[in-house]
């Protein structure tokens, strides 16, 4: 029997695909390789082959599986549209199910536990925390643990789960907040809650919730994403609005039979305020930002707009970092197993924000801003589109 | 030493690919066809292509090229099993000259990327075929592509002056050169479109196209086809030429306009996408002339594209035409068949009565201005017998076109789908002469054999002996 999990890729979606190719030069590791088998038509056509009962789960396909990153950028450019994300997940899914050593202990550790567990978040948050004020980043970075990619981790550590702010009688945006963003990223929840509440909503962050289960989705460990899911779908039962400023949570959990519906990513949430007058455009600044798409946000869920907006509206010039570009190469945890693809796709991202000539970037996934700080050096302003909005509110 | 352990002292394992898996992700490109793969060999420069060549000719084994595999001919399967020589990493820019206006360039260079390269320069390479973001130069010179464009520009032969490609023996020849006009026999006329049967192609020798000063594209709706098709002549007889004409039938534009959401009428029987360039003037005149002669034709609609963002998005729907096909059913099979433009209206007619007949689900989207139609038909290759009924209406298909004064191909080659029909068009005399060619090139017949030209092409070899 060629698959043995319960939702493998489904015969329907495979035979979406008429293999016209144009996928190909949009696929990442097509670009670098030229290899077929690392493209999307080609991974369909080894799951296709495995689905029929010609070929067999292997090493060879682990690798050929694997080494995709899970962008999504061929489903933006499918005309078929194939539900490649959804399909490559499946597949790893059983990949892991039939090879459980394929999936490395330390993404393992990384994707579930390690995100998915407050304390062993919190405690490793402290230890990067110190090693940052012996500047040991570089050296953590030598021993392949991604460290330069971080903002300074404040210690005490901040959280903004279990908080509620605004007036009680408002409608309220219940706040995602995530595993790594909540610890590393507060600047970002900080400006996403102060935006929300100028824009007339009340703020909530349910304590119960918990990482989203992206990354584990995606290395195929689909009974810890599950877990989390579960977990999630009851803090978040009441709400009505669920705001995510990362766009690689987003996009998992708009996926979510449960949740999908009523989750939005903050700069569309913002977006639609600024345009219905909410929220007020500021004046410009004469500076320019560059705007960089996140796979997850345009591919994963269709927004390239609203980012331009946010940042517009709060008085920049905007222009694109590199429009139409691959994927960074932060992607999940694929650092761990492809660290070659990873910095090759990372040093062309970086060199593409410096040929544009602009030094302050706006990206609306922390993966990619950390992927970003790694390959551009400290004079690049990184930050979220929300809060270059809460910066030039505060600024008025 | 094996087959394989010759390339892989050559090439290393990991240019090698022998695996399983491997074999089946070669087997095919974007047609529906597939063949059976030996191995498949990324070289990444013309001497390790001539190496594998000579290995190749040692151990007797047939050789099939493959660029992004986006042709829909079959060029790139192996009909008999073979060696697959992917020329994706052969995709250096060599060296550009803005003044003289020509580009060396590898094999493996995306036609898109070409261009985009040259944006800064105001410079283009002209052929556009649908797959222009994913397919490569080589594969653009072996079939010689054509693409909306063309109907101003001409297909690739006009935009290739020399090519260097590998032969059989593993020598490596440049055939053409960046004089104008050479002594002798014009071989570089001979090799594009040859589709591999000749060589491998290695570096092409490109002429580039200055961009236009200003262009506009228009959308306009028709009730029916024949009207759509009506316009096309009434611009043609008027003495315009624009750069492109393009024709989508509603079934085709309503699977579009699902994907690209650019605002195709999808209530409209028939859409013209028109496209003029040249001096604002000139583009101003055009864009009257061309709504003029639509709204004498009952055009329903004429918008003008205003923007590049607005163009890009009507063009990223034509060229997603036959991805989008998928939406109505898993395999589709398409014929690419050239009749006089006068003829257009009643070959379409017929086409769309042999679709009926045999009960199929057609789409129809063609370079309309110089009479290039693409036929397609959307169907389930899994269900019994449905195979043949689509390739049996896809000959009574080409029947038509050649019946109406037309031909086989006009862009897409000949490959392993249409050679059976090559005596359509052609005596045994001519086979034979092509063969011949051929064989001047390639005298062991290892270069993607069982391509273009039909079993028993050369006189001697009609007992199907190969020599």
């Amino acid at each position: 029997m060629s698959w043995v999990t319960e939702h493998p890729p489904a015969r329907v979606d495979l035979d979406a695909c008429v293999t016209c190719g144009l996928c190909l030069p949009v696929c990442p590791t097509f670009r670098l390789t030229g290899d077929e088998t690392a493209s999307p038509r080609g991974r369909l056509a080894a799951i296709s082959a495995v689905d029929a009962g010609v070929l067999g789960i292997d090493e060879r396909f682990s690798d050929v599986i694997g080494f995709c990153l899970q962008c999504r950028a061929c489903e933006t450019a499918c005309p078929s549209l194939v539900p490649f994300g959804d399909i490559i997940e499946r597949a790893t899914a059983e990949v892991v199910a039939q090879m459980p050593s394929t999936v490395s202990r330390v993404r393992r550790f990384a994707a579930t536990t390690g995100v998915g567990t407050p304390w062993i978040m919190r405690g490793g948050s402290i230890l990067l925390g110190i090693a940052q004020r012996l500047r040991l980043a570089g050296a953590l970075e030598r021993l392949g643990i991604p460290a330069s990619g971080l903002r300074r981790i404040p210690i005490p550590l901040p959280t903004a789960r279990g908080g509620s702010w605004g007036a009680s009688d408002a409608p309220t945006a219940m706040l995602f907040v995530g595993c790594v963003a909540d610890v590393w990223f507060a600047e970002i929840h900080q400006a996403t809650i102060e935006v929300l509440l100028a824009a007339g909503y009340r703020v909530e962050s349910p304590k119960a919730q918990t990482c989203c289960g992206a990354l584990a989705a995606h290395d195929g460990l689909t009974d810890n994403a599950e877990r989390m899911s579960a977990a999630n779908s009851s803090a978040f039962a009441s709400a009505d609005l669920i705001v995510v400023n990362v766009a690689g949570c987003g996009s998992h959990l708009k996926a979510d039979p449960e949740l999908g519906s009523r989750v939005r990513d903050i700069t569309e949430v913002v977006a639609d305020a600024i345009s219905d007058g909410r929220l007020e455009t500021l004046p410009a600044n004469g500076t320019s930002v560059a705007i960089q798409d996140p796979c997850h946000l345009e591919h994963g869920q269709g927004i390239v707009d609203a980012p331009r907006a946010v940042v517009a509206a709060a008085g920049y010039e905007v222009v694109d970092a590199d429009r139409d570009g691959l994927c960074c190469g932060a992607a999940g945890t694929y650092l761990i197993d492809y660290p070659e693809t990873s910095t090759e796709l990372g040093e062309r991202k970086a060199a593409a924000v410096r040929a544009g000539g602009t030094k302050i970037v706006a990206s609306a996934n922390v993966g990619c801003e950390m992927q970003l700080r790694r390959f551009l050096d400290d004079s690049y302003d990184i930050a979220h589109p929300v809060e270059f909005y809460a910066r030039a509110r505060r600024g008025k | 030493m094996t087959f394989i352990e010759e390339l892989v002292a050559l090439l290393g394992p990991e240019r090698v690919r022998h695996h399983p898996l491997d074999l089946i992700v070669f087997s095919k490109d974007a047609g529906v066809t597939s063949g059976k793969v030996i191995a498949a060999v990324l070289p990444e420069h013309t001497q390790e292509v001539a190496a594998i060549v000579r290995i190749a000719r040692r151990h007797d084994t047939p050789i099939v090229p493959r660029g992004a595999g986006t042709g829909l001919a079959g060029g790139a399967v192996p009909v008999e099993p073979g060696l697959i020589v992917v020329l994706t990493r052969l995709n250096e820019i060599h060296e550009v000259d803005e003044v003289g206006r020509t580009a060396w360039v590898g094999p493996g260079v995306i036609n898109l990327d070409l261009s985009r390269s040259l944006e800064p320069v105001g410079l283009h390479f002209a052929p556009d075929p649908s797959s222009q973001q994913a397919c490569t130069i080589g594969g653009n010179v072996a079939t010689n592509a054509g693409g909306p464009h063309c109907l101003a520009d001409g297909t690739t032969i006009a935009h290739v002056l020399a090519a260097e490609l590998v032969t059989a023996d593993g020598s490596v020849v440049v055939v053409g050169s960046e004089a104008p006009d050479l002594p002798g026999l014009d071989l570089r006329a001979v090799v594009v479109g040859s589709e591999g049967t000749l060589g491998i192609i290695t570096k092409v020798l490109v002429r580039l196209t200055e961009n236009a000063p200003d262009v506009a594209t228009l959308l306009i709706g028709f009730p029916t086809i024949e009207a759509a098709a009506g316009t096309v002549s009434g611009i043609i007889a008027s003495g315009l030429i624009p750069a492109a004409l393009e024709i989508m039938d509603q079934p085709m534009v309503v699977a579009v306009e699902n994907f690209v959401h650019a605002g195709y009428p999808t209530d409209a029987g028939a859409v013209l996408l028109a496209e003029v360039t040249g001096t604002r003037e000139g583009v101003k005149s055009g864009v009257a002339v061309i709504s003029a002669i639509a709204s004498r034709n009952d055009a329903t609609e004429v918008r003008v594209a205003t923007d590049s963002a607005e163009r890009a998005i009507l063009w990223k729907g034509r060229k997603s035409a036959f991805g989008a096909v998928a939406q109505a059913a898993p395999d589709y099979y398409l014929h690419d068949t050239v009749v006089p433009r006068t003829a257009l209206v009643e070959v379409l007619r017929k086409i769309y009565e042999i679709g009926d007949r045999y009960d199929l689900h057609m789409l129809n989207v063609f370079h309309a201005g110089d009479g290039n139609l693409h036929p397609l038909v959307a169907f389930d290759a899994r269900k019994p017998g449905m195979l043949e009924r689509v390739q049996a209406a896809a000959t009574e298909m080409v029947e038509v076109s050649i019946e109406a004064g037309g031909s086989l191909s006009g862009e897409h080659g000949i490959g392993l789908e249409k050679r059976h029909l090559m005596h359509l068009v052609f005596s045994d005399v001519d086979l034979d002469a092509q063969a011949r060619v051929r064989e001047a090139f390639d005298d062991a017949g290892m270069m993607n054999p069982s391509k273009i030209l039909p079993e028993g092409s050369r006189c001697f070899d009609a007992s199907g002996v190969r020599l």
